[in-house]
C-alpha cells in the first residue's frame, strides 16, 4: 500500500486543506512583498526643489513627485497633465485661460485649487531661471474661480506653454503655503505618482507610490498620458563613480543606471541581467566665447575659431564610438520640428589657412584665449583638448585653463576671467530654453539682431511662423558666432531586464514601468 | 599623567584654532561657491548672487568667520548648505560606517602586517622573508582606488560573494552593514598592512640583535618565549606609532574608497563638500577629523607607557 493508500479518507481533505492554505499564505505574503528598484545616479542631488534648481539630476527625482499644468509627449508637444485641456488663448495672445483637473490631491492630504496653483506660478515666475525668462512678459497670474486660472500677458509669448510643460526649473504646483519664499523648498509636496519620504545624503533616497494620486487620461505618450506607480518603492542611490554604476548593473544590485560612459557599453555585451539603453537625441556639447570683454568681442576673431574648429575630432576624442555622437551643426537634431541643417553653413570647416585669414582680418595679436574647461566632464576635457590643438594650428595663443566644476560655474560669471568655456545643454522642446538665448547668460549674447529676432520668435504664435523665426535665429547664430555647438551626443544608460515598459526619454521615470513581465 | 594628559588637552585647543582657522582660510580662497553648484548649469550670475545673498556668503570674510567661531563656541559647526540639515547630524549618520570601515581596515592591516613582519624578521632571509617583502612592496605600491575596484570585479560582479557598492537596504541590519564594507576594509587595510609588514620586521629586526635577547636566547629560553615575550613587546613602539599614523592614513584614504564603493561615509561627505563647497561641512568635517588626529596621537603616547613600563610622562 502506497503513501495515499495509508491515508485515511479524513485525513486526506484535511491534508488538502493544509496544502491550499500553506500555498495561500504563500502567496499573499509575495503579494504584499513591496517592489524596490535601485536607481544608480551620479550624485547626491541636493535640495529638490525643481522650481529653483536647474540640474539635471533634480528634474529627474522631482518629476516623480512634482507635476507641472503641462508636460510633453513623444513628439514632445505640450500636453495638458495637472491641467484638464490645453490652454484657451484669447486677447491675441495675451490671456491665457487654464481650467485644471479635479480632485487632484497633494501628498500632505490637501485638494488641488486655482490658489496653489497661481501661487506656485507666482514663485515660479520670481524663483525659477526659466520663470524668470517669462516673467518680464507676465502681467499677472489669478485664480478665476476655484478651478480656473488666468495668466494675462504684456505681449504675446508663444514660449510660455512650454515653459510651463518643462521639468527643469520647472512651474511645478505645490500647495500655496509652501509658495511663499523663493529660497530653496525645504518641504517637498506634489501631487505626483509618487512622494518622498526619506532622505539619507549620499545612500538613497526613498520615493513610495502616492496612493491618492490622481492621474491625467490618456495612453501614455511620452511624459504625457496616464500615470501609473507600478512599483512601490524607488530608491535613489547616488553613486558618483560610473565604473561602479556599472558594475552595480552587471551585478544587478542596481535596476537602472544613469550617465554611463560610451567606452563602457562592450561591458553589456554578454550580460544575462542588464542591457544599455541609448537616448536620441539628449544633449550637445558647446563652446561659447565671451562676447562682453576681451579679444573675442571681435565677431570675426570668433569666426575664426569656428573655422579652425574640427568637430568631428572633438566628437571621436570625446565619446570614440560614432554610434553615441552625430556631427550634426543644426542646433535642433534630425526628426525634430525645429531641425535646420541649411543655416549653419559654418559648422564642420576644419580650415586653419581662413581662420589665419580671419585672424589676420582680425586684427589679431597673439593675446592668450583663455579657455576654460573641466575634467568632471570627461567629454567636455577631451574635446577641449582637440580644441586647442586646432586652434593653435590656425594662430591662436590658447591658455587652456582645467577647473574643477564649482570653480568654472562661479568664474564663467566673471566676464575679465575668459575668453570662452566648454559646457553641454541638455536636449530641450523650445528653443527659447536654450541658455544662450538669454542675453544674461554667461557669454552675453546680446547683439540688436539677435534680440530683435529673438523677440519677432517669442511673440509669433503661428507654429509655422515660428519655424521661419528660428531658422533666422540659427542663421545669426551661424555667423555672430555666439558659442560653437560641437554636435550632438547620446546618453548611454542601462536598465535591468526584468524592468518592463521603460520608456527612454532625456529625463528618466519609471511610472508605467513595470517589475517583471 | 594628569598634568601631561591636561597640558595635551591645552595644546589641542590651540591646534584646533589654528585648524579651524587654517580651513577657513582655504575653504574661501579656492574658487567656486555653494550657490553656483546648487543652482546647476543653467543659473545666470544674478541668480547665483541672488542665493550667494540668501546665504549669507556676500558679507565679508571676517564676519563670516567671527559667526563661524561663534557658532564653534557653543559646540554647532553650522549647517550644511546643500544636504538640509546640521553638519553634526550629517557626520553623526556617518560616524558609525566610517568608524567600522577603519576598525575592520585596521585589523586587517594589523592581522596581515604584524604576524608577516614578525615572521619575515626571525627568518630573514629565507624564501619567507623575501617573498614577503616582495609581496609588501608590490601592495604598498597598490593604489586603494584600483584594488578596490578590481575587488569589486572578481568577487562582487563575478564571484556574486560581496554587494558591489552602497551600505545597505533601508532597515539593513549590522550583519548586512558588515558584509558591505568587506570589501572597502580590504581595498583600505591592504595597502596598509604592506607598511606594517616593512616596519614590524625592521623593528623586530632590530631588537633581536639586542643584547638582552642574546642573553635571553643564552639563558635557554625557547624560540617562541624570546620573540613573544622579549623581542615582540619592545618592537612594538615604533609598530604602535606606525598603527596610529596608519589610522589617520585610513581615514584620508578613505575618501577615495568610500567614492568608490559609493559608501556614505565621513570621507564620502568631505570629497563631495569640497566638490560643491559647501562650507560649513567642509570647515566642521575638517576640525572634527583633525581632532580626532589629535586624539589618536594622544592615544598612541599614552599607550607607550603601558607597553614600555621605562616610559613616564
Amino acid at each position: 500500500m502506497g503513501f495515499v493508500g495509508s491515508l485515511s479518507t479524513r485525513a486526506l481533505p484535511a491534508l488538502a486543506l493544509g496544502t491550499f492554505l500553506i500555498v495561500a499564505a504563500h502567496e499573499a505574503r509575495a503579494q504584499a512583498k513591496p517592489t524596490a528598484i535601485d536607481i544608480a545616479t551620479i550624485g547626491e542631488p541636493g535640495p529638490l526643489d525643481p522650481v529653483t534648481v536647474t540640474s539635471d539630476l533634480v528634474s529627474i527625482i522631482t518629476q516623480h513627485v512634482f507635476e507641472t499644468l503641462y508636460t510633453f509627449d513623444s513628439q514632445w508637444k505640450a500636453q495638458p497633465l495637472l491641467a484638464a485641456a490645453l490652454p484657451e488663448i484669447t486677447d491675441g495672445g495675451k490671456l491665457y485661460t487654464i481650467t485644471l483637473r479635479q480632485g487632484v490631491h497633494f501628498q500632505d492630504g490637501g485638494t488641488m485649487a486655482a490658489v496653489d496653483v497661481a501661487a506656485s506660478l507666482q514663485r515660479w515666475l520670481k524663483a525659477s531661471p526659466r520663470g524668470k525668462l517669462a516673467a518680464p512678459s507676465v502681467d499677472q497670474v489669478t485664480a478665476k474661480d476655484a478651478s480656473t486660472i488666468e495668466i494675462k500677458l504684456k505681449q504675446p509669448l508663444a514660449p510660455l506653454l512650454a515653459l510651463l510643460a518643462l521639468n527643469n526649473g520647472a512651474a511645478a504646483i505645490m500647495p500655496k503655503a509652501l509658495t511663499e519664499t523663493t529660497d530653496p523648498l525645504k518641504t517637498y509636496v506634489g501631487t505626483g505618482p509618487y512622494k518622498i519620504v526619506e532622505q539619507k545624503p549620499d545612500q538613497y533616497l526613498r520615493l513610495v507610490r502616492f496612493e491618492q494620486y490622481s492621474s491625467p487620461p490618456g495612453k501614455p505618450d511620452g511624459y504625457a498620458g496616464e500615470r501609473k506607480a507600478l512599483i512601490d518603492e524607488l530608491r535613489f542611490v547616488p553613486v558618483p563613480n560610473a565604473t561602479t554604476r556599472v558594475d552595480g548593473m552587471l551585478a544587478a544590485q542596481y535596476q537602472f543606471a544613469d550617465s554611463l560612459p560610451a567606452e563602457m557599453a562592450p561591458r553589456f555585451k554578454n550580460t544575462q541581467d542588464a542591457q544599455p539603453v541609448v537616448v536620441k537625441p539628449f544633449g550637445f556639447p558647446l563652446m561659447i566665447f565671451n562676447q562682453k570683454t576681451g579679444p573675442m568681442t571681435n565677431v570675426v576673431l570668433r569666426q575664426a575659431a569656428q573655422a579652425a574648429l574640427a568637430p568631428e575630432e572633438m566628437l571621436l576624442a570625446a565619446f570614440g564610438d560614432p554610434a553615441f555622437f552625430a556631427v550634426e551643426g543644426s542646433i535642433y537634431a534630425k526628426g525634430t520640428p525645429f531641425y535646420d541643417a541649411a543655416s549653419v553653413k559654418g559648422y564642420n570647416q576644419h580650415d586653419a589657412k581662413k581662420a589665419a585669414a580671419l585672424l589676420k582680418q582680425a586684427g589679431y595679436k597673439g593675446e592668450p584665449i583663455r579657455i576654460m574647461t573641466s575634467p568632471q566632464y570627461d567629454f567636455l576635457y577631451k574635446m577641449s583638448l582637440v580644441a586647442q590643438q586646432n586652434l593653435q594650428e590656425a594662430g591662436f595663443t590658447v591658455d587652456l585653463q582645467v577647473l574643477d566644476w564649482a570653480t568654472l560655474l562661479q568664474k564663467r560669471g566673471d566676464d575679465k576671467a575668459w575668453e570662452a568655456f566648454f559646457t553641454y545643454h541638455t536636449f530641450v522642446p523650445e528653443p527659447t530654453l536654450i541658455t544662450i538665448m538669454n542675453p544674461s547668460y554667461p557669454g552675453w549674447w546680446n547683439t540688436p539682431e539677435k534680440q530683435a529676432a529673438l523677440s519677432e520668435f517669442n511673440t509669433e504664435t503661428d507654429p509655422a511662423k515660428r519655424i521661419e523665426g528660428w531658422k533666422k535665429l540659427q542663421a545669426l547664430f551661424d555667423t555672430q558666432v555666439p558659442a560653437y555647438k560641437v554636435g550632438e551626443f547620446y546618453n548611454l544608460a542601462a536598465i535591468n531586464k526584468k524592468l518592463t515598459n521603460y520608456t527612454p526619454m532625456p529625463w528618466p521615470f519609471f511610472w508605467n514601468v513595470k517589475l517583471g513581465g | 599623567m594628569t598634568a601631561y594628559i591636561a597640558r595635551r588637552f591645552a595644546g589641542m585647543v590651540v591646534v584646533m584654532l589654528l585648524v579651524a582657522m587654517i580651513v577657513f582660510v582655504i575653504a574661501r580662497v579656492i574658487p567656486g561657491d555653494p550657490a553656483g553648484v546648487m543652482l546647476g548649469s543653467a543659473a545666470t550670475p544674478d541668480d547665483v548672487a541672488a542665493l550667494r545673498h540668501q546665504l549669507g556668503l556676500d558679507r565679508s570674510l571676517p564676519t563670516q568667520f567671527a559667526i563661524y567661531l561663534e557658532q564653534i563656541a557653543s559646540l554647532d559647526l553650522g549647517n550644511s548648505i546643500f544636504l538640509n540639515r546640521p553638519v553634526l547630524q550629517a557626520m553623526g549618520e556617518r560616524a558609525m560606517l566610517t568608524t567600522l570601515l577603519t576598525l575592520m581596515a585596521v585589523g586587517i592591516s594589523v592581522g596581515i602586517g604584524v604576524p608577516v613582519g614578525i615572521l619575515s624578521a626571525v627568518k630573514r632571509g629565507s624564501v619567507v622573508d623575501q617573498a614577503a617583502t616582495a609581496v609588501s612592496m608590490l601592495a604598498a605600491s597598490l593604489p586603494s582606488f584600483w584594488v578596490g575596484l578590481t575587488l569589486i570585479e572578481y568577487l562582487a560582479v563575478h564571484a556574486g560573494w560581496f554587494p558591489v557598492a552602497g551600505y545597505g537596504d533601508p532597515g539593513a541590519g549590522l550583519a548586512d552593514h558588515l558584509r558591505h564594507l568587506v570589501l572597502p576594509a580590504i581595498a583600505l587595510g591592504l595597502p596598509n598592512s604592506a607598511l606594517l609588514i616593512r616596519f614590524t620586521r625592521t623593528s623586530m629586526l632590530d631588537v633581536l640583535h639586542e643584547d638582552y635577547i642574546r642573553t635571553a636566547r643564552a639563558k635557554g629560553l625557547g624560540a617562541r618565549a624570546v620573540v613573544f615575550k622579549h623581542a615582540f613587546r619592545n618592537a612594538m613602539i615604533p609598530v604602535l606609532t606606525v598603527i596610529g599614523l596608519t589610522i589617520a592614513t585610513l581615514i584620508g584614504g578613505a575618501i577615495v574608497t568610500e567614492t568608490v564603493f559609493g559608501l556614505p561615509g565621513i570621507g564620502n561627505l568631505i570629497v563631495s563638500a569640497v566638490l560643491r563647497r559647501d562650507y560649513p561641512v567642509i570647515q566642521g568635517a575638517l576640525l572634527v577629523v583633525s581632532g580626532l588626529y589629535v586624539l589618536i596621537n594622544l592615544s598612541v603616547d599614552l599607550l607607550y607607557a603601558a607597553v614600555d613600563p621605562r616610559i613616564r610622562y
